[in-house]
């Protein structure tokens, strides 16, 4: 959804930074304190979570803070479906979410680290 | 500690955000389809309980779930199973297995109510994240309500693309209700689709969250404050931090 939301503006996106954090080089405005904000929020980090927050509203404003706050709620629901269901992912992003970029990503390391039982 | 979500922000918070909020603690309160008003919000105690739950970290910290032996920091209301779901989906969902999910379903779970206690965690875990991500605190949990559960099963439920079992659209029938927003709807939207008042409760807040589904596939509209871009930096890098393959 990331690399399909940057392609349509004619921008391209290194998708390593999904798992491994975006920096300031990366062609979306405050893509590292978002970035930021949501690793202190996921890792419940207080009071790197309120330093995030201070940043995101001075960057984008009230109304920014509280969507980037959404989000960041929205996809701790989201996961926990997918898991918990063990729902295929052939339709994530639409069926755009090919093999080739889930390696590219770095999201097939995911596999490697994991134990089945 | 308020039953208002927002009422503590220093920042306004839309009004969709703060309806869907009550309208989802409302809905937890009230009986399910398999369970009541009553558990249900116990549930949501639970699932507020087991992010400080030593077991828990045990777990999240070894190289194998499986290897750690003992028992969860549970409120002692709950069964074993309920709370084994609980607990896993909580704070480790990204190494659960489908052995896993037949083992809690071993312990004495009905699919059905498995598949709802997992759309309770996820709209807990929602409003719960987006108002501490706004420093604000918990809200109350709702009173339960009294009544029955429906016990509704879909008639075209089958287990085959997932763990647990799914309505394809195809095989969506009036009685189930309204459940998806298209017949292409992908796996994320089917997965709660064995309890479609679950499927339907979990979306309604979801979409003041993120995006309804007719943007979804919409690049290049935003109707948030921030750009389509930065929702997806957000959304990606979240579900990244929980090893979420979807």
């Amino acid at each position: 959804m990331l690399r399909e939301s940057m392609q349509i503006t004619g921008r391209q996106v290194d998708v390593r930074g999904v798992t491994q954090g975006f920096g300031d080089d990366v062609d979306v405005p405050h893509a590292a304190a978002l970035v930021d904000f949501a690793e202190a929020v996921v890792l419940r980090d207080a009071s790197r979570a309120a330093a995030a927050r201070a940043r995101l509203r001075a960057a984008l404003g009230e109304a920014g803070l509280v969507d980037a706050a959404a989000v960041v709620g929205a996809f701790h629901g989201f996961v926990r479906i997918a898991d918990a269901i063990g729902i295929p992912y052939t339709t994530a992003a639409g069926g755009r979410d090919v093999p080739e970029l889930r390696e590219e990503a770095g999201i097939d390391d995911f596999y490697r680290v994991r134990v089945t039982d | 500690m308020s039953t208002l979500s927002f009422e503590a922000s220093d920042v306004p918070v839309r009004a969709d955000l703060v309806e869907a909020h009550q309208r989802a603690w409302a809905a937890i309160a009230a009986p399910g389809t398999w369970l009541t008003g009553e558990r249900r919000v116990a549930l949501a105690a639970e699932i507020r309980n087991a992010i400080g739950c030593a077991h828990c970290a045990r777990i999240k910290a070894a190289l194998s779930p499986n290897a750690i032996e003992g028992a969860h920091d549970s409120l002692g209301v709950l069964g074993a199973a309920e709370i084994e779901l609980i607990h896993r989906v909580v704070c480790d969902p990204g190494r659960l297995s489908e052995r896993w999910s037949q083992s809690v379903l071993a312990r004495g779970l009905d699919e059905g109510e498995y598949v709802e206690i997992v759309g309770v965690i996820a709209m807990v875990m929602i409003m719960d994240t987006c108002t501490r991500a706004l420093a604000l605190p918990e809200r109350a949990l709702p009173a339960p309500r009294e009544g029955a559960p429906s016990r509704y099963r879909p008639a075209g439920a089958k287990k085959q693309a997932a763990w647990l079992p799914l309505v394809e659209p195809e095989d969506a029938v009036d009685a189930d209700g309204p459940m998806y927003p298209s017949p292409k709807a992908g796996y994320i939207y089917r997965g709660l689709s064995l309890v479609p008042q679950s499927l339907r409760e979990y979306w309604t807040l979801a979409n003041c969250h993120y995006l309804p589904g007719q943007y979804i596939y919409q690049f290049d509209k935003s109707i948030r404050a921030i750009s389509r871009p930065q929702v997806e930096i957000l959304a990606a890098r979240v579900s990244a931090l929980h090893q979420c393959v979807y």
